[in-house]
């Protein structure tokens, strides 16, 4: 199937400082794609040549099969919904709505119908005549959602539309824009640097750094094999162990991490005795007990720190030479750790390695 | 004990603004008392009322004649003046446009420039152009003097909008000029109303550069300069009341819109 976005070695820079850098990126038509990564990443940018608003110094940018690299906003079939909305705050929710479909010269009984429909997709139907200043925050980014999605546009571009609205707020619009996402079966194109927002609701997550795509894919893989380390930090909390291989068992690699053998997946990977590597252990893979287990990965360590988070406690172990795990403990196990002395303890297949580019630079 | 000077330099505070109060409505007050008295020369005791000196004002053809010369003046004088410093602003404010400071001190020289200088190199030029002194001297002049005021108004709101309401505009298919006049401009409507009521208010006021780019036909203040010159009457005065009470609602009204354009 012919993807609905290309972008097709894209290279922007400002100077010096490179943005993007030969990015090259299909996305699918009705996907949620979500580009994530920290500030000064180039999602934004990615995000703006989309829309018009930067022009690539190289590359190509093709919507609908269509080079659409130098066409300027108002005449490309993508809207964006702005961090701050960016409503006309002169007009009325729904000539703001409409504002899209009047200049695409639909009539007027057209496009009453389409704002009303609209308005009431997302309950808004009694606020019509009402101005922007006079809604929430809330209100106001379903007002500029819908604004985005009125004129029908073949993507419908994200630029971190969550960032102002309050921690509940924010997880409610989630699951509010994926329902949104698939009852219109649009593309949408997400920009944030939450990778909780980028987990809850994409079918695919961009990871970019430094204007390169780090990693792609879902966020179950994502989650569970990341593919750098940059990756594995970004998203989710990690504990990270650099180790040296050993040798190989079936898929699982014998490692050696500050004298304790370890075992680990091999995530794809074909490790050679005496590689380094890193093994990322989640929070939640830890089990923490008093005894020593029985099978699996297990270390000696003391408990340094432990937070109270109400359905978990977060517990920091010292292990080895000072090195701090982060494990996760439910509620009831909590009691059985009295003392500092514990046992951490994980199964081989709940983690996965990643190569340590600088040992082999 | 409370020292009874603690609070001297409160008291004297108020005490210093109410004598400015005084200072400023006194002599309006007196000239709006002599419009009333029913005798020919303006001196107290005022002694029987009259309304009388404002039917005759009412009545002069010159007066009504001066007054509609200057509201088609002050009007012409803001509509070109509006336009050029709204468009002025936008160019202090585009993206890649060289000079922005030097335009901007350009723009507000003329505000700081004293009348009468203004009015003479005003004068100069009109006759290096050939151009003849008149009506559309006068406009000149005025739009000149008025450009300034609105450049700042529609700075201030400018700078205070939203970056990316353009971009909205033009994601949602707006070329430049549909987003400048259906967005930018209904933006910056309250302080372009405030400054427009501004430019009114200084071409109607004006009296320098009337003088100097002028014809035969006389403005309302030179209307009334030449009647003072030939001696004081109640009749003056009832003008002036007229004047001022018109020009003053106005004012109230430009600093409202001006007030709500701040806070809204």
């Amino acid at each position: 199937m012919q993807p609905v976005v290309q972008f097709d070695n894209v290279t922007k820079s400002y100077g010096k400082h490179v943005a993007v850098e030969n990015l090259n990126l299909s996305i699918e038509a009705g996907k949620f794609v979500t580009l994530l990564g920290p500030s000064g990443c180039g999602k934004s940018t990615s995000l703006r040549m989309l829309g018009g608003f930067e022009t690539p110094n190289s590359g190509r940018i093709l919507l609908g099969g269509k080079d659409v690299t130098r066409v300027p906003p108002n005449k490309r079939n993508v809207n964006i919904v702005f961090q701050d909305y960016a409503l006309f705050p002169h007009m009325s929710i729904a000539k703001n709505i409409a504002f899209g479909l009047e200049l695409k010269g639909f009539d007027n009984q057209h496009i009453h119908r389409r704002v009303s429909e609209l308005l009431e997709l997302v309950q808004l139907q009694d606020y019509a005549k009402r101005l922007p200043s006079e809604l929430s925050g809330g209100q106001r980014q379903r007002v500029a959602l819908m604004r985005a999605l009125a004129p029908d546009p073949e993507v419908l571009l994200l630029d971190e539309p969550l960032s102002a609205l309050d921690a509940k707020l924010r997880q409610q619009m989630q699951i509010e824009l994926k329902s949104i996402q698939e009852k219109t079966g649009k593309t949408f194109m997400f920009v944030t640097h939450d990778q909780e927002e980028a987990l809850t609701m994409s079918d695919t997550i961009v990871v970019m750094n430094k204007g390169r795509i780090e990693q792609m894919g879902d966020p179950n893989t994502l989650y569970g094999r990341p593919g750098s380390v940059f990756v594995a930090n970004f998203i989710g909390e990690t504990n990270l162990l650099r180790s040296t291989v050993v040798g190989t068992e079936g898929d699982q690699a014998a490692l050696n991490w500050n004298g304790v053998t370890i075992k680990a997946a091999q995530g794809g990977l074909t490790p050679k005795a005496g590689d380094h590597l890193y093994v990322v252990l989640r929070p939640e893979a830890i089990h923490c007990s008093a005894a020593e287990p029985e099978s699996g990965n297990r270390i000696k360590g003391k408990i340094r720190q432990r937070v109270f988070k109400g359905n978990h406690t977060s517990l920091s172990v010292e292990v080895g030479d000072g090195t701090m795990l982060n494990a996760l403990v439910h509620p009831a196990d909590v009691s059985q750790l009295n003392g500092e002395e514990i046992w951490v303890g994980w199964k081989p297949e709940t983690t996965t390695v990643i190569p340590d580019r600088h040992a082999h630079n | 004990m409370r020292n009874m000077f603690a609070d001297a330099p409160r008291t004297s505070l108020t005490a210093i603004y109410w004598a400015f109060l005084l200072y400023l409505l006194l002599p309006l007050t007196l000239m709006m008392a002599m419009s009333f008295k029913d005798a020919n020369f303006v001196a107290f005791p005022i002694g029987d009322w009259t309304l009388d000196w404002y039917a005759k004002v009412m009545q002069d053809k010159q007066f009504l004649e001066a007054c509609l010369y200057s509201v088609m003046i002050a009007a012409a004088s803001t509509l070109a003046a509006t336009t050029l410093g709204t468009w002025i602003a936008m160019l202090i404010v585009a993206e890649g446009i060289k000079g922005q400071v030097i335009i901007f001190a350009l723009a507000c020289l003329p505000a700081v420039v004293p009348g009468m200088i203004s009015a003479i190199s005003l004068r100069i030029f009109i006759s290096t152009i050939d151009m003849p002194t008149g009506t559309a001297a006068i406009i000149l002049g005025h739009t000149v003097h008025a450009v300034p005021f609105v450049v700042v108004m529609a700075l201030t709101r400018l700078r205070s909008m939203p970056g990316n309401l353009v971009d909205a505009a033009r994601d949602l298919g707006a070329d430049s000029i549909v987003a400048f006049f259906r967005v930018t401009l209904p933006y910056l409507g309250p302080a372009l109303v405030g400054g427009m009521i501004f430019c009114v208010l200084l071409s109607i006021d004006d009296f320098v550069r009337t003088f100097f780019l002028g014809g035969y036909r006389p403005t309302l203040p030179m209307l009334i300069f030449a009647k003072v010159q030939g001696g004081m009457s109640p009749e003056i005065n009832a003008m002036a009341t007229l004047v001022l009470v018109v020009t003053a609602a106005v004012g109230l009204y430009a600093e409202y819109m001006t007030r709500r354009a701040r806070t809204r």
